[in-house]
């Protein structure tokens, strides 16, 4: 794991030259590093290891345990946000759907390419970490995942908000804005030309 | 608190309702649908697909191949290649070897190598990474660094994949790189390999170059945040391999600077055979190391080594430890041939003379090619490998082969002294045209010596004439023999015109009497007309 996380600190050092989203990279570095952490028994994704896997960023969201840090790491940011003395539990909740959609927003999609050189030569350069999942096979079990999570805390939350107007409007705007780019007629899709390169 | 409670069991509004019901559909028939993959279009129906299909006719596995294939007939060296080569029993010298500075024979080289050997082993087995790394390969990377004058330095074991594993190390998909049209087989292969935009410029044509510049510059003003994004590279060759001639390489520099793009200059033929020390184009031109972002050289060339090496700043050698393919994922150097490398580069900066010497050769020989009828010299006279170009094609490549094999062949069996069949009929040649050039060579060397000491020069460098072949050879040669060995004897009319000389005093012939008459002497001159009439009248004057 060492070996495997130098060589990805390393060759990220020296996409830093080459990327414009550095501060987006960044974080999604330090990201994986924590699944890293969590994830290192009996991981599919054969952490530490040599493996043959051209492009791992399509593979890690079928890495074993990798939902269940979802969950919990949503559950983590709740709790810390209702232990704000501040917030009510409808602001909090609202609160919890908007941050969380933010994340998968920038992380899926938002930022592109990888973090460390891929031997293909760049093929994913130009796609987000939503287009790379898989390969791009369309309704595979973690696209399934990610598209229904936000769509239960959705749920929940116009439940806590008592469906309050305001709330309403912030929580569906979110949860438009995740659940859109993840449609497969908007594979590859770049609107107005927004961060195509 | 009461109230808190009653408010929060109020009805949904009803288009929340109306959303929710539509996002649990959603939901269902996400939770149904099937993985697919997104197609790509392609063209062909079902059918045309399977008229494909029919219509193939798979190749034989081993294809019909005629009995003269070059590949079957082939030559056959034994011993070591140096100055001398023998090929198929015969010895020749060896034109075809990239051997520039002639230290594949060194002692000094083979004596270093032989103790490396001793004390390494053959092979590292292991790449860089992985327990391959010696203290060799590092104090060769030290020394090309500093050789050439850069920040770092990188080795490859193998010099075919040196430029065509650095390139791709930087270039990727959607980038774009400017080649030259004659560039050689690895940057070929190393362009393929890294994906990207290729453009040819023809060969060593600026204009050509602006051009495409000038084209990419425009697009990249229609679209600034794509250029952002995409690198810009040069690929040339210091000395290219295919057409012999140097790249203009300042005036590259200067459109470097002028369009933002980077330069990988390959100097595998220019290393260590241009500029004042060795160091390559760079030195040729005067242009400042700094300037180019890669030098890439095969060391299998000048230095009499394997592999090749890469050097640069240190943040762009330093990223091909990781992304070099032939780096990371091929065995490293043996050590002991990066000790005789290192051995090979102490020599040359010892005596920079040497490069001097090769240039003059290289001249030399230059010119001496050129004025063959039928073939052409293509190359610089400062090249050290140039090409012998048919001057007229017969258009197929075939029949160009086959006439340039039977140059070959006629020129490695011309000098044979035993004459067979019609060709040699008539007077036999007792010496060949070789023991005429040495003959030619040992003349040249003694311009003062006699016959007697050239034939014994000549016999003892193995040929059986007599003296007297010797002496014709050099009278047909041009050389007229300074000390006859046996002086010649007087004639009778020589003889007669001696001793009448003798007696008489002065012979004057008819013009010279009348001028002498006209001079006033203080004595009486007494002309006397000898009895015996020459074909000449003669008067003698006796002077009282």
């Amino acid at each position: 794991m060492q070996l495997l996380n130098r060589k990805y600190l390393f060759s990220f050092s020296c996409k830093m030259r080459f990327s414009k989203l550095f501060y987006s990279q960044l974080l999604k570095l330090m990201f994986y590093s924590v699944l890293f952490f969590v994830c290192r028994q009996k991981s599919k994704m054969n952490v530490g290891v040599a493996h043959s896997e051209v492009n791992p960023n399509t593979r890690v969201m079928n890495s074993r345990g990798i939902w269940l840090t979802y969950a919990l790491g949503v559950g983590m940011l709740h709790i810390v946000l209702l232990s704000i003395p501040f917030f009510t539990v409808p602001v909090v909740w609202t609160l919890t759907n908007v941050i969380h959609n933010f994340g998968m927003y920038v992380f899926m999609h938002a930022v592109k390419g990888t973090p460390f050189e891929t031997p293909d030569q760049g093929k994913a350069r130009l796609l987000t970490h939503w287009e790379q999942l898989d390969y791009g096979v369309q309704f595979t079990s973690s696209r399934k995942f990610f598209t229904i999570s936000p769509i239960i805390l959705y749920f929940l939350a116009s439940f806590y908000t008592k469906y309050d107007t305001a709330h309403f409007v912030i929580n569906t705007a979110s949860l438009l804005s995740v659940l859109i780019p993840k449609l497969p007629q908007l594979h590859g899709v770049r609107i107005f030309g927004i961060n195509k390169y | 608190m009461n109230i808190d409670r009653e408010s929060s069991e109020s009805e949904a509004p009803a288009y929340h309702l109306i959303l929710e019901g539509i996002l649990i559909l959603w939901i269902i028939r996400l939770l149904f649908s099937k993985t697919y993959k997104l197609q790509e279009r392609s063209d062909l129906t079902e059918k045309e697909k399977e008229e494909l299909i029919e219509e193939w006719q798979p190749e034989p596995l081993v294809p019909l191949v005629s009995k003269d294939h070059p590949s079957l007939n082939y030559d056959v060296v034994t011993g070591p290649p140096s100055h001398k080569i023998i090929v198929n029993g015969k010895e020749c010298v060896n034109f075809a070897s990239f051997n520039f500075l002639g230290l594949l024979e060194s002692e000094r080289v083979k004596l270093k190598a032989l103790s490396s050997l001793k004390k390494y082993g053959v092979g590292t087995c292991g790449p860089r990474g992985f327990y391959g790394t010696f203290d060799v390969h590092l104090e060769l990377e030290e020394r090309l660094a500093k050789f050439m004058r850069t920040e770092e330095a990188i080795i490859y074991s193998y010099g075919f994949a040196t430029i065509a594993s650095a390139i791709p190390a930087y270039s990727k998909r959607g980038d774009i790189i400017f080649v030259d049209e004659a560039a050689c087989f690895s940057i070929q292969k190393g362009l393929q390999a890294s994906r990207s935009f290729i453009k040819y410029f023809k060969h060593n044509d600026m204009e050509d170059l602006e051009r495409l510049l000038k084209e990419q510059e425009i697009e990249d003003q229609k679209n600034p945040r794509k250029a952002k994004v995409i690198r810009r590279f040069i690929v040339i060759e210091g000395l290219y391999i295919n057409t012999a001639d140097l790249c203009p390489l300042p005036e590259l520099v200067k459109l470097k600077y002028k369009y933002k793009v980077r330069i990988f200059l390959e100097e595998s033929m220019s290393f260590g055979v241009l500029g004042e020390h060795g160091r390559g184009v760079t030195e040729h031109f005067g242009v400042n190391i700094d300037d180019i972002d890669l030098i890439s050289a095969n060391m299998e060339n000048a230095l009499a080594s394997i592999g090749g090496f890469c050097c640069g700043r240190s943040f762009v050698i330093d990223h091909q430890r990781l992304s070099g393919q032939g780096y990371c994922f091929s065995a490293s150097l043996p050590p002991m041939l990066a000790a005789a490398a290192i051995e090979a580069l102490n020599i040359m900066e010892e005596d920079p003379g040497l490069f001097r010497v090769l240039r003059d050769k290289c001249k030399h020989v230059h010119k001496a090619l050129q004025g063959t009828p039928g073939l052409k010299v293509v190359g610089e006279p400062l090249a050290p490998a140039l090409h012998l170009q048919l001057e007229n094609s017969s258009g197929s490549r075939t029949d160009d082969l086959k006439l340039l094999r039977a140059i070959v062949d006629y020129v490695r069996y011309n000098n044979r002294s035993e004459a067979k069949g019609r060709k040699r009929c008539g007077r036999k040649k007792c010496t060949s045209n070789r023991d005429n050039h040495t003959l030619k060579r040992i003349v040249k060397q003694n311009p003062f010596k006699n016959v007697g000491e050239i034939h014994k020069e000549w016999t003892v460098a193995g040929v059986s004439a007599s003296r007297t072949t010797t002496h014709r050879r050099m009278q047909d040669m041009g050389f007229s023999c300074r000390i006859p060995c046996v002086k010649p004897l007087l004639n009778n009319r020589q003889h007669q015109k001696r001793l009448a000389s003798k007696r008489t005093g002065l012979l004057l012939s008819g013009p010279k009497l009348c001028s002498l008459m006209k001079v006033n002497f203080a004595f009486p001159l007494e002309i006397r007309v000898p009895e015996s009439g020459g074909r000449e009248e003669r008067h003698t004057i006796h002077v009282a």
